[in-house]
């Protein structure tokens, strides 16, 4: 394993591959600044430049762009109290109180230190957690991916939709659906293609993630314009980024704890950044003395800075699913693995050996990730928050440019464009109606993995369901992923009683 | 029809459609034997998708029932969605034109007609902020990263 890492430590210091993650933070800072645009877009739009420069580089600026996306969301937060991405909704909940009385330096300051600690804190575990993981993976089974990925999918519709269980489960066999499309690769047979020659090779991921974000959030920017926001604060002065002694010792411990708890929310499948920020905030709430208590809300920098540690930490967490059994836990971390498989990569246990420079160079470089964060970005922040100024007419614009011509580089095909403006018409519908984007991802990313390793499994077995009660592990992840199906549902019946015994008449 | 019922019927359409094609792929010869084949998972999916939405749809009815407060209201205004759908038909004819026009023309004339519907007037900044970044960016496509770009077919 040493050896292994040393491959990766090697690949991660080489000159280009510092300078992908230097611009890969730079660009996920800018683009995670833009309210409504998130790492997926931001992630998305890259995806037509790392197929150009190999694995191990384009992974590193993916993950780049990742957390960066996360700190620019946290920016655009604290200053004009307009999340970026949902994962940091909680960092305006002090961040914004801070700015407005005129500390807005030191509420910046506070969220690059803690997400640096939590990013760092993260991909020490990362590091632990996934050659571990990953040993332990190679004894499943296709059965237990089947079973893996039936949990990764309810996971992310019961724990991303507030509450609409349903619609997300929908969208996600909606994904699950789309990815049928074309050759099926195990018997040569057309299913749905509807004779036309371009659906042969089925639908490209990219298509369905650009249309599906980038393409429709700038469109929803357009449909549903945020006027609400104030962006003052992105030209103003932002005051000292200095943090006292006193101050730094009122927010470590927040910052330890809510790395912890933010790594391991994030390893779980479906539950990701947003959870994990969300339950640190409630959890440093609850710990703080009374007089902490009352400021929370209005300005409390352990309010902040638990949060921000969370969110980065989670980001780190759910690359250990990705990178030790091939299963994303999020939309982010979706995107990615379709890009791995898009190089010719299989990610999953056997990635650590096969390829051990881009498993463990995506890992180092996260380190030097979260110092370029920390260095580079917080004074370049007064000049980056520029881009909250600037006119969205030009930058909506400029998204779809980009989302249009990224696909086009990529096939070269007007065909693949028409498709993609018709599903970002279907994307911008269902937003309106208030259904999730990620499960589809989710869906139309795993659907290809689910069907070959079912048939391999159904194969092995003779044609019986045998497997999924002759192994206790393939049964236990089933069982998990029945309950992660039913826990909305009890939930559901539970309202209903609450309302019945409330209003007997 | 609510908002709320609109998403799960539309999905009840979609999967019962989809079910129905499901059921006509034609099999190859081999896979008449096989327990799995190119048709099960699409099966699977059509019911799985259709009794998600039915569910949907049931919940719904039932939560109707209660007393509900008002809809929150949407946001959406006409003029947004005439401009929207404005844009969407420029990425239409923008993906139509580049193969012919090529991408220089094509890119030029899709930012500065974006930009006009977006609402921006001021001639200087609409020209600014198009004809250098397109120079630019077919600069570095076609000399730095040899990417090869549509020159026009109706030029050559």
């Amino acid at each position: 394993m040493f050896d292994a890492m040393m491959i990766g430590l090697d690949a991660a210091f080489q000159w280009h591959n510092l300078m992908y993650v230097v611009i890969g933070c730079l660009v996920g800072t800018f683009i995670g600044m833009l309210p409504g645009l998130g790492p997926i877009t931001a992630i998305a739009l890259m995806i037509p430049i790392t197929y150009s420069i190999g694995p191990s580089s384009g992974m590193i600026l993916m993950a780049g762009v990742y957390y960066g996306a996360i700190f620019g969301g946290s920016t655009s937060s604290i200053l004009i109290n307009a999340p970026g991405i949902a994962g940091t909704v909680a960092s305006s909940f002090d961040g914004y109180p801070l700015a407005m009385k005129g500390q807005a330096g030191k509420a910046l300051a506070i969220a690059a230190w803690a997400s640096f600690t939590g990013g760092t804190i993260g991909a020490v575990m990362l590091m632990v957690a996934a050659p571990t993981l990953a040993e332990v993976s190679l004894s499943f089974h296709s059965g237990d991916y089947v079973m893996l990925m039936l949990v990764g999918l309810t996971a992310i519709a019961a724990f991303s939709s507030n509450g609409e269980f349903l619609k997300a489960m929908m969208m996600t066999v909606f994904g699950l659906a789309l990815s049928t499309i074309g050759i099926d690769p195990s018997s040569g047979t057309e299913r749905f293609t509807f004779g036309q020659p371009d659906l042969l090779d089925g639908l490209s991921f990219l298509l369905i993630a650009m249309a599906t974000f980038a393409l429709s959030e700038a469109l929803m920017n357009v449909i549903k314009p945020d006027s609400a926001k104030d962006t003052s604060m992105g030209g103003n002065q932002l005051g000292s980024f200095k943090l006292s002694k006193d101050e730094v010792k009122e927010i470590a411990p927040s910052v330890g704890r809510s790395s912890i708890l933010g790594f391991l929310i994030g390893v779980l499948p479906g539950a990701g950044a947003t959870i994990a920020s969300f339950m640190a905030y409630a959890a440093e709430r609850n710990l703080a003395p009374a007089r902490f208590k009352k400021e929370f809300g209005q300005g409390a920098k352990r309010g902040l800075a638990a949060p921000e540690a969370a969110n980065n930490a989670a980001c780190t967490g759910s690359f250990v699913p990705l990178l030790t059994l091939g299963i994303p836990g999020s939309g982010t971390t979706a995107i990615m693995l379709g890009a791995l498989i898009a190089y010719g990569l299989q990610p999953g246990p056997l990635l650590m050996q096969e390829n051990p420079d881009v498993f463990w160079s995506v890992i180092v470089s996260m380190y030097f990730g979260n110092v370029v964060l920390l260095i580079l970005n917080l004074p370049l922040i007064p000049y980056l928050a520029k881009v909250l100024v600037l006119p969205k007419s030009l930058l909506t614009i400029f998204i779809l440019f980009f989302s249009l011509i990224g696909v086009y580089l990529v096939s070269f095909n007007t065909f693949d464009l028409f498709m993609m403006i018709g599903f970002a018409f279907v994307a911008v519908v269902l937003r309106i109606l208030q259904f999730p984007m990620a499960p589809l991802l989710l869906g139309f990313i795993l659907g290809d993995m689910i069907e070959r390793n079912f048939r391999r499994a159904m194969l092995i077995s003779d044609g019986s369901f045998s497997f999924i009660w002759e192994r206790p592990l393939t049964l236990s992840i089933l069982i998990v992923a029945i309950v992660v199906l039913l826990v909305p549902l009890l939930g559901f019946v539970k309202n209903r009683r609450a309302k019945t015994t409330a209003t007997p008449d | 029809m609510t908002r709320q019922l609109l998403g799960p019927a539309l999905f009840l359409v979609f999967f019962t459609f989809y079910g129905i094609y499901a059921w006509q792929i034609p099999l190859l010869p081999f896979e008449q034997y096989e327990v799995v084949d190119s048709s099960t998972m699409p099966k699977l999916y059509a019911m799985a998708g259709a009794l998600f939405s039915f569910l949907a749809i049931v919940s719904h009815i039932i939560k109707s029932k209660e007393p509900q407060g008002e809809q929150k209201p949407l946001g959406i205004t006409k003029h947004t969605v005439r401009q929207t759908a404005i844009i969407m038909l420029l990425m239409v004819i923008y993906s139509a034109l580049l193969d012919p026009l090529g991408f220089i023309v094509a890119t030029l004339i899709f930012l500065i007609s974006g930009f006009w519907v977006m609402g921006e007037r001021r001639a200087r900044i609409v020209l600014f902020a198009s004809v250098p970044m397109v120079v630019f960016f077919w600069l570095l496509m076609t000399q730095l990263l040899d990417i090869y770009l549509a020159p026009g077919s109706i030029w050559s």
